[in-house]
């Protein structure tokens, strides 16, 4: 036997009153006193092991140490499997520690950077439930539980797998709880306590299996801890302190019916080793401290121990295998505690399930495939780890030190309520980290609604300046990140957009509120809800009368704006610095008189975007109640509840720019030739220097196209539609009522009329998709407005509305459906990390992503910052993924459907849901044997759903406990095959 | 346990002229998403003798903070020198760095400040009446004094007053460079701006 006192091994001279010995051997845990605090210390063992690594400098002996706990650690634990620490002490806290990762050494800042933690532990969760200083702490088997007791007399029973859920509180000792243990086989655990009682709890129920006195009747409460062990054959339970004769010893109980006839007797302030076969202690040392002992921790091989006492120091125990005998191995001993224990559910776990039987070689070859990946993954994250700095120092594909370079210049700064500075921090890490993604630049935990009612709800003014290329916060309070401006503002407003935006108009119309606002104001201010803000309290009644009269007149001028704007915007599309003015679109349904609002669409250099086709047009639409000013002056004799839109005016000429990639722009000039008094207009397009032009007899008010059609709405209702080469493709197409917006995605032109009416045609099938539907069901009943229009490829249009819902249109069914809502709240509770395939697969992209912007991301990134019960955490996620999945599918976006359908199903099967897995894998298969009266479709959106199955199928081989309906698909389509 | 701790405060375009505004970048980690926000402040010490001198020279709120690595860079503008005691523009003095939560200060981050003139000449015969567009000012980057206090993070009633973790290798001596003129060098001369158990060092 070999001993050893590191002197190393201190806390600056205060008790250590516990050590613990990391399962892996690797390092140690030492808990104490620390200066006005409690102290947890994880050192390095292999100095303690071996003298070379202890003079060698390059090898640090301390790895970390903490000192967050508020008093005296009274005790450090190390879970079965590694990953945790858990510490409790005089504060009445339990903190559990866990393993961060990717963050470097760092030091204590102020501390001369002396004390530089070599590893970065880090406090995951914080159990209170104590009302008194917690004495021990104790993992069960399999870290299922973690169990503390405390001086409150109580034990505490935490879920281990759901900090800081509690799952009983056992109650029954009458003096202060000083030592916990647990049965290696999870059936159960003793506590020792002041009261001179060990008693022993079921795991079963939480309830008390007997209570063991006798022994303890002589004792005096004079110790600090009774820690107790059970043996690791589960069949002698050691207690620290009973009394035989006066004497001092250690009792051991029987599990056999709780029998206490033996003890080992001998102890004063040594340490005795004491061999079973024996009838005397092994080894006994004495005077190797100078008090008392206080924790005792065996090596994972068994031949050493780490002794901890009162006085702050350490020993080390060093056995050989002669005098002690051979180890057990873990399956060996699993095997013993199966044999004469059984199988019990308690220590079921992963571990053992994997030892299950595997019934089908496919799944073996699966299950070792899966590992051959995750070594890879290891190896090459190894090699990652070469150049870790860098990994380490990039957040959003931006160095930290870029980052810290425009700071300064990127940092997001907003006044409060009472005009004081608030700076929204940048956020460098997430916490709990093993990985380092930030997908967020900000640390506003953004989702749509949340950025939407800090928007809202501050009353105050909130500018966030948008630096185009600066991926920000606000990006995701945007309906999408496309360039989108949906401006609105009342007539004094409008006037002042137009100042702002360097068109040309006429001052003539302002209103009294114009002349209290400055007249030079910057492009984003003039959006600054401050401003807003304003001009909404300036009193309404004179700008109401003043309008009445001309409002005619001034709805021609402002869609001349309208129109002008788009065409400033598009020359000016060369400055990818342009900003982008943003409006509160809550502050547009509020205000009764409402005027027109524009619809710019801009696109941007410098934002890739995958599908241009996908080309959102943002709109306002008037809710009935916004408009009975309104209509009152028009005199329109429209039906009391019917929704109007805005009607774009006529103009003498404009551009619009359908793509940058083919270069595509269509120029539309109003009565150009006069030919026998008779005035007509002209239509060009240009598309990659290939132009071609037509004429039209009417004046053209709006026109849009796409790489396969071009149509231009005219007046009187008529609506005429060319091939990319020019040639007219239908005679005119008579509209129900006015054009409001036309749309064209593909070989599909969608129209919305002002009636509130919208069709879509499939122009080159000349068939209809979308026949005359009413926006009143979307916009019915509340101040909502249109902010968005998209069509997809397979022609099914989507509108965003203000609230940031966001409705399709499924033809089939004739419904509207919900496909996106910013407000909601599972998209931010929703967690599926886990079952994400890689980072990458996240940035799938086509219409479901560009309607629900960045949120989808960040929600998910949200979502770590809620603390949601696992259970609800779990419903939510799945029934947010079942949304996305749905979703998809009513979109139509084959791509986005496979996507969130293997996500989906990857979340079953980690989560073990077997029911729902079961029934898609199901409607995949199909019928085996065909038979006519099947019902069954072979696609979906355009995906063979056997080709599903097998994308599905290595991923429900995972979880072995999916092995049977892993089986049943991997031989039905075996069988299909061969057909 | 403290759910703020501060990583790092970095002291930017130090040295510079006197007049030019302070910025420092902080880092700083949360534990916890915090319900409300921090409050930082900017503290100018104008005079040792005095507390009355101090400048609050701007405080501002950080926040939203979720559980995190954060940073952002708190600029203030620089002292106005009609407030410092004419005898106390030239020399050592300190700048603090509070932040407070709920009202409640949990860390004083202090360091000390130099000023002195550039110019040998002005150095050798320091004007009467202070120039302080010739004045340089020279924060002490290297050595920051911490003070940590436990305060209440939560809303419930138990409060936690006692000085948290004083780490002892804060022990440190003032450099050379940065030499004491008024006295400030000994202990307990700046009453209540550091507490005392990191002034007995100096």
């Amino acid at each position: 036997m070999k001993l050893l006192k590191p002197t190393w091994v201190n806390h600056n001279g205060k008790p250590i009153f516990s050590v613990d010995i990391h399962p892996d051997g690797t390092k140690f845990a030492t808990g104490g006193q620390g200066q006005d605090s409690g102290k947890v210390v994880i050192w390095n063992m292999s100095p303690v092991l071996q003298e070379d690594d202890e003079k060698d400098e390059n090898i640090p002996k301390m790895l970390c140490q903490m000192d967050n706990h508020l008093a005296c650690v009274n005790c450090v634990r190390w879970s079965n499997s590694g990953m945790y620490l858990a510490s409790g002490g005089d504060d009445k806290l339990i903190m559990v520690w866990k393993r961060a990762t990717y963050i470097g050494p760092s030091t204590v800042f102020g501390s001369s950077g002396k004390l530089a933690n070599v590893e970065q532990w880090r406090c995951v969760s914080i159990l209170r439930s104590h009302s008194g200083d917690v004495m021990d702490v104790a993992w069960s088997p399999h870290d299922a539980w973690l169990a503390s007791c405390s001086v409150d007399n109580t034990v505490v029973i935490w879920n281990a797998v759901k900090f800081p859920e509690i799952l009983a509180t056992l109650r029954g000792h009458s003096g202060l709880v000083k030592g916990l243990t647990w049965d290696p086989v999870g059936k159960y655990i003793a506590s020792q306590a002041d009261d001179r009682s060990l008693k022993v709890w079921r795991t079963l129920d939480w309830q008390l299996e007997t209570s063991i006195t006798k022994p303890f009747d002589e004792c005096g409460g004079t110790t600090h801890v009774l820690r107790l062990s059970w043996s690791p054959d589960g069949h002698y339970l050691v207690s620290a302190h009973a009394m035989n004769n006066s004497g001092p010893t250690a009792q051991i109980i029987e599990r056999e019916g709780w029998k206490t006839n033996m003890d080992f007797v001998g102890h004063r302030k040594a340490v005795t080793v004491v061999l079973t076969c024996l009838k005397r202690p092994l080894v006994v040392i004495h005077e190797l401290f100078d008090k008392s002992i206080m924790d005792i921790s065996w090596t994972l091989n068994g031949l050493g121990i780490l002794v901890c006492s009162m006085d702050g120091s350490v020993a080390f125990l060093d056995f050989s295998q002669d005098e002690l005998g051979d180890p057990l191995s873990e399956e060996e001993k699993s095997r013993i505690h199966q044999s004469t224990y059984g199988k019990s559910l308690a220590i079921m776990t992963e571990a053992q399930l994997s030892t299950a039987v595997i019934e089908n070689p496919e799944m073996l070859k699966y299950q070792r495939r899966q590992q051959q990946q995750q070594l890879d993954q290891k190896s090459a994250a190894t090699r990652e780890m070469g150049s870790a700095t860098s990994v380490a120092g990039v957040v959003n594909g931006e160095s930290l030190e870029d980052i810290r370079k425009n700071l300064l210049k990127k940092q997001v700064e907003t006044r409060t309520a009472d005009g004081r500075r608030r700076i929204t921090p940048l956020c460098i890490a997430q916490l709990d980290t093993g990985d380092f993604s930030t997908a967020f630049f900000n640390s506003i935990p953004l989702s749509g609604s949340l950025a939407g009612t800090m928007l809202s709800s501050h009353s105050s003014p909130q500018l966030l300046p948008l630096d185009s290329s600066t991926p920000n916060s606000f990006g995701a309070s945007k309906p999408c990140t496309e360039p989108v401006v949906a401006a609105s503002a009342r007539p004094a407003g409008d006037s002042v957009n137009k100042d702002s935006m360097n068109a040309t108009s006429t001052p003539a119309a302002l209103s009294p509120s114009v002349l209290t606002t400055p007249s030079k104001i910057e492009p984003m201010k003039a959006f600054d809800s401050r401003f807003t803000e304003r001009s909404k309290a300036t009193p309404g009644a004179p700008a109401l009368t003043s309008v009445t009269p001309t409002a005619a007149e001034r709805l021609k001028e402002q869609n001349l704006v309208k129109e002008l704007r788009p065409r400033d915007l598009l020359e000016s599309s060369s400055d990818s610095d342009e900003k982008v003015p943003l409006a509160k679109p809550s502050s547009l349904s509020k205000r009764k008189l409402e005027l027109e609002v524009e619809t710019v669409e801009k696109k941007k250099k410098g934002r890739p975007r995958k599908d241009s086709r996908l080309m959102p047009v943002s709109l306002s639409v008037q809710s009935p109640a916004a408009l009975t000013a309104e209509k009152e002056a028009m005199c329109l004799s429209a039906p009391a509840l019917a929704l109007k839109l805005p009607i774009p005016g006529p103009q003498r000429a404009f551009t619009l720019q359908v793509s940058s990639d083919p270069s595509m722009y269509i120029e539309v000039e109003n009565e150009v030739t006069v030919v026998g008094g008779v005035k007509l207009s002209r239509l060009k397009c240009n598309r990659e220097g290939k132009e071609w032009e037509t004429v039209l007899t009417s004046r053209i008010l709006t026109a849009a196209g796409s790489c396969d059609v071009v149509c231009v709405a005219c007046e009187k209702r008529m609506l005429s539609v060319f091939s990319t080469c020019g040639r007219r493709l239908l005679s005119p197409i008579l509209l129900p009522s006015p054009i409001s917006t036309l749309h064209c995605t593909g070989s599909y032109v969608m129209a919305l009329t002002a009636a509130a009416t919208l069709s879509v045609w499939d122009v080159h099938r000349q068939v209809v998709v979308v026949k005359e539907e009413s926006l009143h069901s979307i916009l019915a009943g509340s101040d909502m407005t249109v902010s968005q229009i998209l069509l997809t490829q397979h022609g099914i249009p989507v509108m965003n509305l203000s609230d940031g819902k966001a409705y399709c249109f499924n033809p089939s069914l004739s419904t509207w459906n919900l496909v996106s809502d910013k407000q909601d709240s599972l998209a931010q509770c929703a967690d599926f990390r886990s079952s994400l395939p890689s980072q990458d697969a996240m940035l799938c992209s086509g219409p479901l992503a560009i309607i629900q912007g960045r949120t989808s991301n960040s929600g998910r990134q949200a979502a770590r910052l809620f603390s949601v019960p696992h259970v609800v955490q779990q419903e939510t996620t799945l029934a947010y993924l079942e949304n996305q999945v749905a979703a998809a599918l009513t979109l139509q976006s084959s791509h986005e459907y496979r996507h969130w359908l293997l996500l989906y199903a990857r979340y079953l099967v980690n989560e073990g849901f077997e029911y729902r897995l079961r029934e898609i894998c199901k409607d995949l298969l199909g019928p085996v044997h065909y038979s006519t009266g099947s019902q069954w479709e072979s696609t979906v959106v355009g995906l063979r759903k056997r080709e599903l199955l097998k994308e599905l199928l290595p991923v429900i081989g995972q979880n072995l406990r999916f092995q049977r309906l892993f089986t049943e698909c991997q031989e039905q389509l075996d069988i299909l095959r061969d057909k | 346990m403290a759910k703020v701790s501060v990583l790092n405060v970095a002291v930017l375009e130090n040295p510079s002229p006197f007049h030019s505004p302070f910025r420092f970048e902080i880092s700083f980690e949360c534990s916890e998403a915090l319900a409300d926000d921090l409050e930082w402040k900017i503290i100018y010490v104008g005079s040792a003798e005095s507390e009355e001198f101090d400048q609050i020279l701007d405080s501002v709120l950080v926040g939203p903070v979720p559980a995190g690595r954060h940073m952002f860079v708190f600029q203030a503008d620089a002292p106005n020198p009609s407030l410092i005691p004419e005898t106390d523009a030239v020399g050592v003095t300190v700048v603090l760095i509070t932040c407070t939560y709920h009202g409640q200060e949990f860390i004083r981050v202090g360091y000390y400040v130099n000023n002195e003139y550039l110019n040998p000449e002005l150095r050798e015969n320091p004007p009467m009446k202070p120039d302080f567009s010739q004045l340089q000012r020279n924060i002490l980057a290297s050595n920051p004094r911490v003070t940590r206090f436990h305060i209440n993070w939560d809303n419930n009633t138990d409060r936690l007053e006692a000085i948290e973790t004083q780490d002892p290798s804060l022990g440190c001596s003032l450099p050379l460079n940065c030499t004491p003129i008024k006295g400030l060098g000994l202990p307990g001369c700046i009453p209540g701006l550091l507490p005392e158990n990191s002034m007995d060092c100096i």
